[in-house]
């Protein structure tokens, strides 16, 4: 569905590049995780998914990306748009209504979709995320994950191929930010979407996502399955990463040659780890 | 609460109203104000803009509008009290003088402004910036694009006044004191417009970017989902409306000036 090929670039008032030789292939359905230190290139790499850059940030734009069939330097950004649903970092500048149900109706204005089918698709949206009773609310009124919920609202009513999230649950809690992912996995997989998210809570990308990429200083340091990526568990700290302790803990056992299976990723699979070892 | 400018929702018959007939109601509500420089005509405005405003809740914010256009209108109203020089003499000045008629001046200068200002400011209130965008897109065919800059403009108002009070509490914590006079607010808010025109650029080129990734760009004036008809009330209201200008025009006609 996406796919990086030798993709480097650097902003035009920059001097440095913000990313270099990225390979990436994303398949269709899969659920990826990206990750990595602050001012690694995480948010950049999703502008390059969707067509923000080049059409919007100028600079200079080495190898391809490819969306579907479009390649983004020659499709326009409404056509890729069609294709990659993006909701920003930033929810608060991205919101163009004051009701939320306007908010979610305006995507579905501009894409001219039919009259009888926009009624269905509002009320799709919000009850796949389970704010159906905040259509009429004012979006001032509402708490950071409500807008959350209805920034990811506004965008899968478009129905797109891929979702793209710049840290979505960056201002909720954990619970929150669990039913954010859940809402997600369970929305991509009734209507095979494929979903790429930056987020910085690895723990949370790697119970949901089906593969993850880690990012360092705008290139691919690891990309692969979350048990396979999290086993390189000192290699992440060392970048900025945060693994988590139930992980650290089984792969310092690994390294010790105390236990052979893959890396976990919560602290169940560590308990049943360590059962195993003491037995 | 309701911020600046941020639309209150509600069922008065003034939310109730099409769009375009609000903007074009408030219009000629201030037009009728500029037709007449008779200040009771006006203080009849001025109480019918506060009717309006108590018949959606709207009087606290309408108050606060009066007071701050109030404040903003003093220079004019020196202004008009010291080049009017008309009616029974008060005081002398080396240029004239300042009579009764240099007071009702300066007064009908305060009142028209503020008499004007409500209605327009109202109909922010009672409408939502995307419902004022679309109607005028639907009925009067202005295009998209220039509707969306306007509400856009008007959405972000509320934002970027948040945004300067979340620099100003900033400020207060580390030891800023932004008490006291107008002089010292303004001399240490104005090196805070920096930061604030910054993160404006920035909040705007966001949002720029996001409307255009939900195809800002194919909106026409028929891909509004909302219809807009008129009914017997905005008739009603523009009909009352002009009746309004015809009644100021014939008073600034018929009746003489007080001075």
């Amino acid at each position: 569905m996406l796919c990086l090929k030798d993709f480097s670039f650097k902003y035009a008032e920059s001097d440095r590049f913000a990313l270099r030789d990225i390979n990436l292939a994303v398949p269709d359905g899969c659920f990826v995780g990206i990750t990595g230190a602050a001012g690694s290139g995480k948010s950049t790499l999703t502008y390059a998914m969707n067509g923000i850059i080049p059409h919007c940030y100028p600079g200079d734009f080495f190898g391809s990306v490819i969306v579907g069939s479009l390649d983004t330097v020659d499709a326009s950004l409404t056509d890729i748009s069609r294709l990659v649903g993006s909701v920003c970092q930033d929810i608060d500048s991205q919101m163009v209504a004051s009701i939320v149900e306007d908010e979610v109706l305006y995507g579905l204005e501009n894409f001219g979709v039919r009259t009888d089918e926009v009624e269905v698709r509002l009320t799709d949206a919000l009850e796949a995320m389970g704010i159906a009773d905040l259509r009429t609310r004012t979006i001032d009124s509402l708490s950071g994950g409500q807008k959350q919920k209805v920034a990811l609202a506004s965008i899968i009513a478009l129905r797109p191929k891929v979702l793209l999230l710049d840290e979505p649950t960056a201002e909720l809690d954990p619970a929150s930010s669990l039913a954010v992912f859940e809402l997600l996995r369970e929305y991509a997989h009734h209507h095979q979407t494929t979903v790429i998210v930056v987020e910085q809570k690895i723990a949370l990308l790697a119970d949901f996502a089906d593969k993850l990429v880690i990012v360092e200083k705008g290139r691919i340091r690891f990309d692969g399955a979350p048990a396979d990526v999290l086993a390189h568990s000192e290699e992440l700290l060392e970048i900025g990463v945060n693994v988590p302790r139930a992980t650290s803990l089984v792969n310092g056992l690994r390294q010790r040659g105390l236990y052979r299976g893959s890396a976990v990723r919560d602290v169940d699979e560590a308990v049943a780890v360590c059962e195993e070892v003491l037995a | 609460m309701a911020k600046f400018l941020e639309y209150v929702p509600g069922e008065s018959f003034l939310h109730r109203m099409n769009p375009v007939v609000k903007v074009l109601c408030a219009l000629l509500i201030s037009i009728s104000c500029f037709c007449t420089g008779n200040l009771i005509f006006l203080g009849v405005v001025l109480v019918m803009d506060f009717a309006l405003a108590a018949s959606c809740t709207m009087m606290r914010q309408a108050a606060g509008l009066a007071r701050a256009i109030a404040i903003f209108s003093i220079l004019l109203a020196l202004i008009a009290l010291l080049t009017t020089p008309t009616g029974p003499q008060l005081v002398a000045l080396p240029w004239g003088y300042l009579g009764w008629g240099s007071v009702v001046a300066a007064i009908t200068v305060v009142v028209r402004l503020v008499a004007c200002a409500i209605p327009l400011f109202l109909v922010m209130y009672v409408t939502q910036m995307s419902d004022l965008a679309n109607a005028f897109c639907k009925i009067v065919h202005v295009p998209y694009k220039y509707a969306f800059t306007f509400t856009s403009a008007v959405h972000f108002i509320p934002v970027f006044m948040n945004d300067m009070s979340g620099i100003m509490e900033a400020q207060t914590a580390r030891g800023v004191e932004f008490d006291g006079g107008a002089l010292k607010r303004i001399r240490l808010m104005v090196p805070l417009c920096v930061p604030l025109l910054i993160s404006s650029v920035r909040k705007t080129n966001s949002a720029a970017i996001a409307a255009e990734v939900r195809g800002f760009n194919l909106r026409t004036c028929e891909s509004g989902f909302k219809e807009y008809p008129f009914a017997r009330l905005d008739a009603g209201a523009i009909v009352a409306c002009v009746a309004l200008v015809a009644a100021s025009i014939v008073v600034s006609m018929l009746v003489p000036p007080l001075f």
